[in-house]
């Protein structure tokens, strides 16, 4: 194969990726970079402001509230989420009976579209006469209702309805990555007498290790990202309870449709918003990325 | 092996059903008496879909609305208006359900903007600051300005000497309330004053708690949206602008607002309010009291409607004045949404043809059938004396009368953190000093005031002899 | 004593571990009563999982006002119209063609331009490499949230691409970095001598790639495929911008969210469940054939 041959057919091969991903992945950032020295409601004048929105951002109470409250989300999702969906992945990936019947069962919730769990979610839990409070209070668990959707607990209801929604997503991941463990290995220990807790521990975890390293990440990303199911269940949350970096952003560009008035759209201090939640992002997962680097090696 | 089979066996099952009911499903948008069928997100074509294709000098115009509650009656307008004009102009119509302003500034950034548009008393203001809309001074005739002549106001349907639109209907604000959980208290009438309603709230939360049944409630899950339609007319009628706007001033001032704030979150400490409203949607708030729950709350003249149709109830309720700040009635209820109906798009290719579909609509009769079906409260005076009282029951507690008007407009403003809405909840729920509050509130909202001067988009003008008790006479 | 020996490499005579300390009998009462906790965790675990859904069924069956006034796990009477009352009102059809349209074009796309750079990525050498990588990386870990639908869209509407669903689907392939790694890392365990020997032997590009490379290559394509469908599927607020102004080119997450306002100014819950039931479907479809293609799986000996 000639030369000539060679770098046309991996251009044409590289191609459409490299046109999509600048035109749609790196052009909206440069976008942004340069409109957060901006002030634009979205039509019209945009007005030079330099560093005027990051000042804003500096003195913006309910934004710094808002990365608490992510950080709470993403910590409370991930210790239900990837223990829970390690275990199942483990326990689906050996011989079971009903085992792909089961994993099917997990996966369900993951296809259920969220404004219709934001629906379900509500009328499971709402204060008022809620799945949940009426059979607690029918077995006499509480007393009187629990305020599951209330400013004190509505951040606990999120984080399960997160959690339920994405287990069976991690378990499939978890699931792929144990599959490629060579079943040797363990007819090998098992042979050996370990049992299958000293299996679990010293064959699949290791084993697992770059694997999982990969997955937790994404599951950190993703649920410092995650807004949708909290933007249908509570739109941030009984006074702003449940309210997470990237929906506050979204309400900036966005706002809630109230009765009839229009609120301007805020892309320059949105963009400002933007660049610092991606860089607050960044900065965890390059952390977690170094902490865990020990994950890459297979023992 | 079963497993394929299913996976099969499903989709062929699926594209089947889709085929079939496709094509089921698009006879029934053609036909233009099937209910609801292509109720609220389609863009239905009012007409048979063959006469679409056609070419010639067919002008096909659109309009939006976010109307739901009068779009089968609008719809039937339309068919009659595609069916006998004679010019061959054929209307689609859009209803939208949410994000009604997002989406037309959507379509007015992607060149897709309809042609004829519905304006409300909030957006008219934007939407001619954007470019969207077309003065329509040139063809409105003169019989025309008769008979709208003392509505054409400044700030709501003209615009720098232009006008934008006309009116039709607005709606009136009431408190909504349940006579027999009233009567189950021992209360003989409705509060008049904010004190008697709290008071109120919490003797038929007492008698009716043990049966689910509480004082108060509002859809605060979206807290402006709960203030805007409650607090408004409350302050209204004492005397105050319903928005926080100070009109003598031209500022905002927010300590009125505060004032009835402060009795809403008696409520709430009194446990006086449905538990669980801090996530209650208007629609839910709307079940439970047609199921009973709720003694009362505050709401526009769509909710004689809702409880005919969509909840039907059983219970006893009735509509009445809301209560004011000291029991005494200063200024009048505010009637919103009333300076405007259709407008018409500044990109359309179609305005005259958009014009003659304006005009048809704004007939008489057309108005008067409106009001009569009790789509909207008519504020046209030349139908109002005229028109019948709707037949919808509760609809009587919501006719104008002597209490109610129109009221200036007021700026609105995009203000650098939360809005009084949310900041006024926030209060209520979490305490604290209201009068920090209202301070801050002053602040932010008259700092975005002043910026938005400064660039153009609104101009105020502070009216010291403002007498709210004047208005609609 | 065992796990001395075992350290020391010697073979031990097999053993059941478990509850040894009981003698044989005991040993069994443990392991049965450890696969019943298994089980019972097991079965928990599914209930609570499938308790929403369920709750969408037969709220699906309930009268709106039922349903709203909420309290009841049972309908009191069972509405199956509103099945159909939510095909017709929500012009279903439509929208799952729309759905299915958007996401398949979307799955196959990135599938299509993923396989593609990965296969260039691993397989030759061109200048760049490492930069390209990095682009694809960082694309992953930089958010910047909803900021950006502002210059997609703007970008949809200077190639007239802003209200088809055309759009939506462009937007979605070009987050491929996921598939696009996931990929790598399956075309890094096909080893290279496969192809280049085919290739040595004659046999043309496309062939190769068909007959040795993409079987090996199908769990790769099928996890990263299942997830894009998935992703295409749920996506929510792009399909919303686009179609914003043409509520005929709806996908289903947009229409079904849209049943809640019905002829008059209301909620109508109950046909949402209805609908939402009746979308789950597609994606099972599609789990189902995935399901086969990646659990077939890898080069071990899995009898999965």
């Amino acid at each position: 194969m000639t030369r000539w041959t060679r770098l046309r057919e991996n251009s044409l091969l590289l191609l459409p990726s490299v046109i999509l991903t600048v035109a749609l992945g790196i052009y909206p950032l440069i976008w942004v970079l340069r409109y957060m020295f901006y002030d634009y409601p979205g039509y019209g004048e945009e007005t030079f402001v330099g560093l005027e929105n990051f000042r804003r951002l500096l003195r913006d109470t309910a934004f710094w509230e808002s990365v608490r409250n992510t950080f709470v989300f993403a910590g409370g999702k991930l210790l239900i989420t990837v223990p829970l969906s390690l275990v199942l992945a483990v326990i689906l990936n050996g011989r079971l009976r009903g085992r792909h019947f089961l994993r099917a069962v997990f996966f369900m919730p993951t296809v259920v579209s969220t404004a219709v769990i934001a629906v379900v979610f509500y009328l499971i839990f709402n204060s008022y006469n809620g799945m949940v409070n009426q059979l607690l209070m029918k077995y006499h668990l509480i007393g009187s209702p629990f305020e599951w959707l209330g400013p004190k607990h509505a951040m606990l209801t999120v984080i399960l309805a997160a959690a339920w929604g994405a287990v069976g997503n991690y378990m499939l991941l978890f699931l792929a990555g144990l599959q490629s463990i060579p079943h040797d290995l363990y007819e090998a220990a098992a042979i050996d007498g370990a049992g299958p807790m000293q299996r679990f521990w010293r064959i699949t975890v290791p084993m697992l290790g770059p694997v999982m390293q990969i997955i937790i990440m994404l599951a950190i990303i993703a649920s410092l990202k995650g807004y949708e199911s909290i933007m249908v269940m509570t739109e941030g949350g009984p006074i702003g309870k449940t309210e997470v970096m990237y929906l506050y952003l979204y309400k900036l560009l966005f706002p809630v449709a109230t009765s009839g008035a229009p609120a301007d759209q805020q892309f320059g201090y949105g963009s400002a918003v933007g660049f610092t939640t991606a860089v607050i992002v960044g900065i965890i997962t390059a952390a977690y990325y170094w902490m865990s680097r020990k994950m890459n090696k297979v023992f | 092996m079963w497993k394929k089979g299913l996976g099969l066996g499903l989709t062929a099952a699926l594209a089947i059903g889709t085929a079939a009911c496709g094509n089921s499903s698009n006879n029934g948008d053609a036909s233009a008496s099937a209910p609801a069928s292509s109720a609220a997100t389609s863009s239905s074509t009012a007409s048979a879909a063959p006469s679409k294709a056609s070419s010639g000098d067919k002008a096909v115009i659109t309009y939006w609305t976010d109307d739901r509650h009068d779009q089968e009656y609008i719809k039937s307008l339309i068919d009659k208006f595609n069916a006998e004009n004679k010019d061959n102009i054929e209307v689609e119509l859009t209803v939208l359900s949410e994000n009604y302003n997002q989406s037309v500034d959507i379509a007015f950034s992607s060149n897709k903007a309809p042609d004829v548009l519905r304006l409300k008393s909030a957006n008219t203001e934007t939407f001619v600051k954007k470019g969207y809309l077309a003065p329509i001074d040139a063809y409105v005739t003169d019989d025309m300005k008769s008979k709208f002549g003392s509505l054409l106001l400044d700030g709501v349907n003209t615009f720098d000497g232009k006008l934008y639109s006309l009116p039709n209907s607005g709606q009136t604000l009431r408190l909504v309330y349940n006579k027999d959980l009233f009567d189950k208290a021992g209360i003989a009438n409705p509060p008049q004053s904010l004190q008697e309603m709290v008071d109120d709230a919490k003797k038929i939360t007492a008698a009716g708690k043990s049966e689910g049944a509480y004082g108060f409630a509002l859809n605060f899950k979206n807290p402006k949206s709960a203030f805007d339609r409650s607090i408004r007319e409350i302050l209204s009628l004492s005397g105050y602008q319903g928005l926080g706007y100070d009109l003598k001033t031209a500022q905002f001032d927010f300590k009125p607002y505060g004032q009835v704030v402060d009795y809403f979150k008696q409520m709430w400490d009194d446990g006086s309010v449905l538990p669980g409203a801090e996530t209650l949607d208007i629609d839910p708030m709307r079940a439970q009291f047609a199921a009973g729950k709720i003694g009362m709350y505050l709401s526009f003249a769509t909710e004689p409607g809702v409880y005919k149709d969509q909840f039907p109830t059983t219970i006893n309720w009735s509509a009445a004045l809301a209560p004011t700040l000291e029991g005494k009635q200063v200024g009048t209820s505010e009637i919103v949404s009333a300076g405007t109906w259709l407008g018409i798009s500044d990109r359309s290719k179609h305005k005259d043809a958009a014009w003659k579909f304006m005009a048809y609509m704004y007939q008489d009769d057309f108005l008067t059938a409106y009001h009569e079906q009790g789509f909207g409260i008519s504020v046209v005076p030349s139908i109002a004396e005229k028109a019948k009282n709707p037949d919808i029951p509760g609809m009587e507690g919501f006719l104008v009368g002597e209490h109610d008007s129109i009221w200036p407009v007021s700026p609105s403003v995009t203000p650098e953190g939360a809005n009084y809405g949310d900041a006024f909840f926030k209060y209520m729920l979490s305490g604290g000093d209201v009068n920090k509050v209202v301070t801050d509130l002053n602040a932010r909202y008259n700092d975005a005031l002043a910026k938005a001067v400064e660039k153009g988009d609104v101009k105020i003008q502070p009216n010291p002899s403002f007498d709210p008790s004047k208005l609609g006479s | 004593m065992n796990e001395q020996t075992a350290a020391m490499g010697k073979p031990v005579p097999r053993k059941r571990q478990d509850g040894a300390a009981f003698g044989w009998a005991g040993a069994r009462l443990a392991a049965i009563a450890g696969r019943a906790v298994l089980w019972i965790f097991l079965l928990a675990v599914a209930l609570l999982t499938l308790f929403p859904i369920l709750m969408t069924v037969t709220g699906s069956l309930m009268t709106n006002a039922e349903l709203m006034g909420g309290g009841r796990i049972l309908p009191s009477s069972w509405q199956f119209h509103n099945y159909a009352e939510a095909w017709r009102q929500s012009n279903f059809a439509r929208f799952t063609w729309n759905s299915v349209y958007m996401s398949v074009a979307a799955t196959v796309g990135t599938l299509l331009v993923a396989a593609a750079a990965a296969y260039v990525v691993d397989r030759r050498h061109f200048p760049g490499k490492s930069l390209y990588v990095g682009l694809q990386a960082s694309t992953m870990f930089v958010s910047v949230g909803a900021v950006v639908l502002r210059p997609q869209f703007d970008l949809m509407v200077k190639l007239h691409l802003s209200s088809s669903l055309w759009g939506v689907i462009l937007i979605l392939i070009s987050a491929h970095a996921s598939t696009f790694f996931i990929l790598l890392g399956f075309f890094k365990a096909i080893p290279r001598e496969l192809d280049e020997s085919a290739m040595l032997d004659g046999s043309g590009f496309i062939r190769t790639f068909y007959r040795i490379i993409l079987p090996l290559l199908a769990p790769g394509l099928g996890v990263s495929g299942l997830f894009a469908f998935r992703h295409a599927w749920n996506e929510y607020i792009l399909p919303l911008v686009f179609t914003l102004t043409d509520p005929g080119l709806q996908t289903l997450t947009v229409g079904l969210a849209n049943l809640r306002y019905g002829a008059s100014a209301a909620m109508q819950l109950n046909l949402m469940m209805a609908g939402a039931c009746l979308s789950i479907l597609p994606m099972l479809v599609v789990y189902m054939l995935a399901n086969k293609s990646f659990m077939q799986v890898t080069a071990g000996s899995v009898k999965g």
